[in-house]
């Protein structure tokens, strides 16, 4: 994958303008609520985004570099490497003879480079196997046209924007000259005729740019014409850029405007949801905290004139689940319970005061007794040994 | 840093960075093509090379500005022949010495010179106002095996 930084500086550089860019978006997430955030985050993408749309449009325009560069020479000193650079040009008889020519000269290394000219439209939909085909159908018929002659010609495809893909070679095939050949007009599948200007304003080694007609012979434009080929296509292509920078921005803002609607309707479904809630607890009977009771062996007296074992209180309000405690004296000496296989309640009550926790976890009227045989009267009737628990 | 290009508009100027390795040769020269043929002996002779034509009368040079020149930064030798009557060849001749001076610098320059530039030149190593390219080539490929016997002798 290609590297977007020149170099370490540059990498180190746009680590902590990130860095900085982050600390108000954690700020406003950290501070405020999450649309600001939001807003935030959307300010620094749009400046982050200014920035790279400037140093693009820099580089879109074909503005006058002030250094060139080149590295060192590869190979022996005798030895000359040509870069050719064409992609619709290349089956021209006037560019293929030029290639046996250089290539026949002694010690001489040639290369040529198609790119394939993918736009990013292409890209983004994988249209992009005709591109490449045509490109290599191109290279090879000069290839073969150079090798029926004898002669040794490199080839290479680029997928890359082709003045990214120069740069490459340059540090691959370090040419010692470079031949930019073009129409006068630039054709779908062309170069544009500004390339040569860009690559001569860029690398310190001759340039040299053909522009090719068909069945006409190559010519080599003049000054004026280089920078009129640079003034009509930069500001082609800048129009271009700054055209898909709006849509760009048109899209990104769309789309957080989008979130920031998302995150407010959905705080206020949160907010609307906690009131109904709050407003739900607020209409429910009030439950205790602790509930002080004592179980009484004999301790109640039944319709029919006896006494019988009970709890002091056989009601419960609970909250579903919200855990209850319950202090229970159980003056007798045996164990009992308050046991409610509905609501999943299983209580021993042994002899003594002792906290116990009561515990249902959904809502409902259930029947709980006391599973201890005892008064067995008593566990059948609620009030004594048996009684409701209500959970709401 | 912003400097003026043209006549009406302002651009940004940020000349990029090295993109290949030691040892780097920073060549300034007014004249392109001569800046090339130097260049090209320089390549030849196994140095990664950058062209600069220097200042040129329409905007502040980056290395005179608070930004500094990445180039002049990163480059193991400078090869300077601006040419001394402007002001502004001067200014560069200086911020170089100033701001970099451990880069061996080389200057090509008249043998009559005036006391002001004679002690700007000071301790530079100096080429003839007619040096050929090759002469160039020669004496950088010399001072730059001077500089790294000194590096190994000072390890």
């Amino acid at each position: 994958m290609r590297s977007p930084f020149h170099s370490e500086q540059e990498a180190f550089r746009f680590l902590l303008l990130l860095t900085l860019a982050l600390i108000p978006v954690v700020l406003a997430a950290a501070l405020g609520p999450t649309w600001l955030a939001l807003v935030v985050l959307a300010v620094v993408l749009g400046v982050l985004a200014l920035r790279v749309a400037r140093l693009r449009m820099r580089k879109v325009r074909g503005l006058a570099l002030p250094v060139k560069m080149a590295p060192p020479h590869m190979g022996s000193a005798a030895e000359r490497r040509v870069l050719v650079v064409a992609n619709d040009t290349l089956g021209d008889e006037a560019l293929l003879s030029e290639v046996e020519r250089l290539a026949s000269v002694p010690d001489t290394h040639l290369l040529l480079l198609v790119p394939a000219l993918i736009s990013p439209g292409a890209r983004l939909t994988g249209a992009i196997d005709g591109l490449l085909d045509q490109a290599r159908a191109r290279l090879k018929t000069a290839l073969d046209r150079a090798g029926g002659h004898g002669l040794v010609v490199a080839g290479e495809i680029s997928e890359a924007d082709p003045l990214e893909a120069i740069e490459d070679t340059f540090a691959t095939f370090a040419p010692d000259e470079v031949i930019v050949s073009t129409r006068s007009e630039r054709a779908a599948s062309g170069l544009e005729p500004r390339l040569a200007g860009l690559v001569r304003e860029r690398f310190a080694v001759p340039v040299r740019h053909l522009v090719l007609e068909p069945d006409s012979a190559a010519q080599e434009p003049d000054e004026d014409t280089e920078a009129r080929y640079r003034q009509e296509f930069g500001e082609v292509a800048a129009r271009k850029f700054g055209l898909k920078t709006l849509v760009g921005a048109g899209i990104l803002a769309a789309v957080l405007l989008s979130m920031v609607a998302l995150v407010q309707s959905s705080e206020r479904d949160e907010a609307r949801a906690a009131s109904q809630a709050a407003e739900q607890a607020a209409a429910l009977p009030p439950v205790a905290k602790l509930v002080v009771l004592k179980v009484i062996p004999e301790g109640k007296l039944g319709p029919e004139g006896e006494k019988h074992d009970a709890f002091t209180t056989t009601e419960f309000a609970v909250r579903a689940g919200q855990p209850q405690q319950l202090r229970i004296d159980n003056t007798d000496t045996v164990p009992h319970s308050i046991t409610s296989p509905g609501a999943g309640v299983n209580i021993v009550v042994m002899p003594g005061t002792h906290t116990y926790t009561l515990l249902v976890r959904h809502a409902g009227v259930f029947l709980w007794f006391c599973a201890f045989r005892c008064d067995e009267w008593a566990m059948q009737h609620p009030g004594y040994m048996s009684g409701y628990i209500t959970a709401s | 840093m912003r400097v003026s290009a043209g006549r009406t508009r302002a651009v940004d100027i940020d000349p990029q960075p090295w993109r290949w390795g030691h040892p780097r040769v920073l060549i300034e020269h007014p004249d392109e093509a001569a800046g090339l043929a130097i260049a090209s002996g320089l390549r030849f002779a196994g140095y990664a090379v950058a062209v600069c034509p220097g200042p040129r009368g329409h905007g502040q040079c980056p290395l005179t500005g608070p930004a500094g020149c990445a180039p002049a930064h990163d480059a193991d030798l400078v090869v300077c022949s601006l040419g001394y009557e402007r002001e502004a060849a001067r200014e560069v001749l200086r911020e170089l010495r100033t701001r970099y001076p451990d880069t061996p610098l080389m200057v090509e320059a008249p043998s009559d010179i005036d006391a002001d530039l004679r002690e700007l030149l000071d301790g530079c190593h100096q080429l003839p106002a007619s040096a050929t390219p090759e002469q160039i080539v020669a004496a950088v490929q010399s001072l730059s095996g001077h500089a790294a016997e000194e590096d190994h002798a000072g390890a």
